[in-house]
């Protein structure tokens, strides 16, 4: 247990743009090397990364609740259909699965898979505002930040009140469940209560906004969140950049 | 104007854009420092109208058409942005929710959002928001995520989030009407301490029996109107406030035939008064 | 119309359990308040009562067929339901329509509509703004608006949640009348509210509500007479009761016309005594 809680606050410590990094060099790297195979190792150090984290059961149903179902898909439509297709591996009467196109799916599912998971544990790692801190210290306009941090927080609260106005409009007889027509009549009386509501509570959040000096002109903001940049995030961004390389390398010059 | 007046309305009228008739008329008033002024009256009288303009956000955040002048601490505020004026006043609203940066992960963040446009460094912050918690007694949920907190609660972190700011003003705008009573003690605690440390208040309410508590001053805004600004002796005792869509506090009502040279608002002044009543039967 | 309501126990998906073992009838036309602090269970409660939540255990009878048959949607014909908040339902360009929605998902006549129109406007006092839009109203009238809607659909039982929030002394008196009107119109009228005030004016019967547990169920005069119980859900006795007891007057006094009785009844007996 101590080790999981200290594998998580290493991973936890590190700069968001880090894990971003990460991220996407792992998910692109993925993409750009010829072969599945290096997604799906991958996909296991992340599986064994996320059970010593104390995700690996929602990463395991990740894996198969996403995975399995679009890989399927993926190699019966490459795999049967494919026009890189040449080399037969299997005759199922009805087609032929090719080598070239089995691959070639296998590499898309383990590539999304690999961003997926590694995301996940991106999100479950790093709080929304050290990220917009992070990218803000970056130089990201301030407002920018702000648009990005409070979109993605309003959703849950935006969630709740959807779920009021439903609840309200039920008690008004409006029928929210059955048959698509009832659904689409009662799209307006849910959608207009939304929209005249938001209107509100934005004009409302605006003089919170005010009030807490966010238009001041002539002061340099700062930030509650420290964001931390240490000799681990320069080594894994310099792994990153090198693993990127490394696979265009295996790509193009094998 | 007094050197400790805070707040300063000279004739002041405001109308919304679009809107056919003014939502305030003429105001003329004055805030000083250490007052206590409870602004009452029907629904539509215009006591939200007047908070955002002595916060400010009249005529700066709120597009409409304006005569007459307010003045925040000597500023004229038709010459200041809003950020600059909240330096001196502090707002809370009705809606807690509506009041949260939506940028906090934490109760902390929350709290710090404000101090963070001041360009403050984070040793500073972390002071302010310790003693701001201490003040509104808020220590407990520095870690929470304010979205996940009741209504209440979040309520108070607004009322700290204004307060962090240390303006010389706090308005209050019906801030506990969506609160159960103990969430409404609650914040009226900590406000009336406030107060008693220093600090100016404009409080609306329709709780009469708040107000008269707490209350130096009175005004009674009608139909965008000035009616009265007066203690809340002078103001409750006067009949005519019935025409202004208000009630006394009934602790007025219960004693006003038994004390005939003073007027009561207050609950322990009513029953100290009616046991001192009961004492001379005997 | 009678709802019973059988052994309600509501869980949440998180586990915690937001109502225990409820059993209680809703039946007649005498109106009831509900009242306890925040996270006793009142609102959920109520939820029940429409089908805008379904018990975990339990049932929930409307004239003897269970709730669970049929959608709240349905059950709008029966039971009202005015949210506190007016913004979650009002959504159309005028009170008028506003006014008309509800009726017109009933299947309600033209003619029936415009009838009750004029009587539920005037009872909400927004005649001279059927015309006008709903946002443009102020908060008293906005809420009037919602409770005008609901009225329209001329249901047997309505939940008010919260009605005196933000309300002037025109807006409760507004809703007294309202009140009144709907026990003489044989409509039973449910209310949640903290205004105690409100409560010992228009209400008789009190439901107490304490973690999610009816407390106890009697009249305003058993209710705040009794202190184990204000103390248990947190409900504090309205200024003139408090007033009244401190004093230790006779009985419980809910108006300054009873209290004056009472207190000149006091002030006789001992002068009496002496």
């Amino acid at each position: 247990m101590k080790t999981n809680n200290k594998i998580k606050c290493v991973v936890k410590e590190l700069n968001p743009l880090t894990k971003l990094v990460l991220v996407l060099s792992l998910g692109i790297g993925c993409m750009i090397y010829p072969s599945p195979f290096l997604g799906y190792a991958i996909l296991i150090v992340t599986l064994i990364v996320s059970w010593f984290m104390g995700f690996g059961k929602k990463i395991s149903l990740l894996i198969l609740g996403f995975g399995g179902p679009v890989t399927g898909m993926l190699l019966f439509i490459q795999g049967l259909y494919s026009p890189k297709n040449s080399t037969v591996i299997a005759d199922l009467g009805f087609a032929q699965v090719g080598l070239e196109g089995t691959l070639y799916a296998l590499k898309i599912s383990s590539t999304l898979l690999v961003f997926l998971c590694t995301f996940y544990i991106f999100m479950q790692t790093t709080k929304n505002s050290e990220t917009v801190a992070a990218l803000t210290h970056s130089g990201l306009n301030m407002k920018i930040g702000y648009l990005i941090l409070a979109s993605l927080n309003v959703v849950p609260q935006m969630q709740r009140k959807v779920k009021t106005i439903q609840e309200a409009q039920e008690s008004r007889g409006v029928e929210v469940t059955g048959k698509f027509y009832q659904r689409i009549k009662a799209f307006l009386p849910l959608i207009g209560p939304v929209v005249l509501s938001s209107l509100t509570d934005a004009q409302e959040r605006g003089m919170t906004l005010e009030t807490r000096g966010f238009s001041i002109k002539g002061v340099k903001p700062t930030s509650f969140i420290e964001v931390k940049h240490s000799m681990s995030d320069q080594i894994l961004r310099i792994i990153s950049g090198l693993f990127i390389v490394f696979c265009i390398l295996e790509r193009f010059w094998k | 104007m007094f050197i400790d007046t805070l707040i300063e309305s000279i004739d002041f009228s405001y109308r919304y854009n679009e809107a056919p008739e003014a939502a305030l008329k003429g105001i003329t008033l004055e805030v000083k420092k250490g007052d206590f002024v409870a602004i009452v009256g029907a629904n539509g009288a215009g006591k939200s109208t007047l908070c955002s303009a002595l916060a400010g956000l009249i005529p700066n955040y709120f597009i409409g058409y304006t005569e007459g002048v307010i003045k925040i601490d000597g500023k004229k505020t038709t010459e200041c942005g809003v950020g600059e004026l909240s330096q001196t006043v502090g707002l809370v609203f009705q809606n807690p929710f509506n009041q949260l940066s939506y940028t906090a992960d934490t109760v902390s963040e929350e709290l710090a959002f404000g101090l963070g446009n001041r360009g403050l460094p984070k040793e500073i912050m972390l002071e302010k928001i310790n003693n701001v918690a201490e003040t509104v007694q808020i220590n407990d949920l520095l870690d929470r995520n304010p979205l996940e907190l009741s209504g209440g609660q979040v309520q108070r972190v607004a009322l700290a989030a204004a307060i962090i700011l240390e303006p010389k003003v706090l308005v209050l705008d019906e801030c506990t009407t969506q609160l159960d009573p103990i969430g409404s003690e609650q914040i009226m605690k900590t406000v009336k301490r406030l107060n008693q440390n220093g600090m100016t208040i404009i409080m609306v309410d329709h709780d009469m029996e708040k107000v008269a508590g707490l209350a130096n001053r009175v005004i009674v805004l009608q139909d965008g109107k000035l009616v009265l600004n007066d203690s809340p002796e002078n103001v409750f005792s006067n009949p005519k406030i019935v025409e202004y869509g208000i009630a006394a506090p009934d602790y007025y009502e219960l004693t006003k035939d038994y004390a005939l040279n003073s007027v009561i608002l207050t609950e322990e002044q009513a029953i100290k008064k009616l046991e001192e009543v009961l004492a001379d039967e005997n | 119309m009678k709802i019973e309501v059988k052994e309600l126990t509501h869980q949440y998906p998180s586990g915690d359990i937001a109502l225990s073992g409820i059993n209680t009838v809703f039946e007649g036309i005498e109106p009831i308040a509900i009242i306890g602090q925040n996270g006793a269970g009142k609102t959920t409660f109520v939820k029940h009562l429409n089908g805008l939540l379904r018990p975990t255990c339990g049932e929930i009878l409307i004239d003897g067929e269970s709730i669970k048959n049929h959608t709240t949607a349905f059950w709008s014909r029966k039971i009202g339901y005015v949210f506190q908040n007016p913004d979650n339902q009002l959504f159309l360009e005028s009170v008028k329509k506003e006014f008309e929605f509800g009726p017109k998902q009933q299947g309600v006549s033209k003619e029936e509509i415009n009838e009750r129109l004029k009587v539920v406007a005037d009872l909400v006092g927004l005649t001279e703004k059927l015309s006008i839009h709903p946002f443009d109203l102020n908060t008293t009238e906005k809420k009037f608006c919602t409770i005008g809607s609901i009225l329209m659909m001329n249901p047997e039982m309505i939940i008010l949640d919260e009605p005196t929030c933000g309300q002037d002394l025109e807006g409760n008196r507004r809703l007294t009348r309202i009140i009144t009107a709907l026990k003489e119109n044989n409509q039973l009228c449910i209310t949640i509210t903290h205004d105690m005030k409100f409560v010992v004016k228009n209400f008789d019967q009190i439901i107490v509500m304490s973690e999610g547990k009816i407390l106890k169920k009697a009249t305003k005069e058993v209710i705040f007479s009794s202190p184990e119980i204000l103390q248990a859900s947190s409900v504090s006795p309205p200024p003139i009761t408090r007033v009244g007891q401190a004093l230790a007057l006779e009985r419980s006094v809910f108006s300054q016309q009873d209290f004056h009785q009472e207190f000149e009844n006091k002030k006789q007996a001992i002068r009496i005594f002496r």
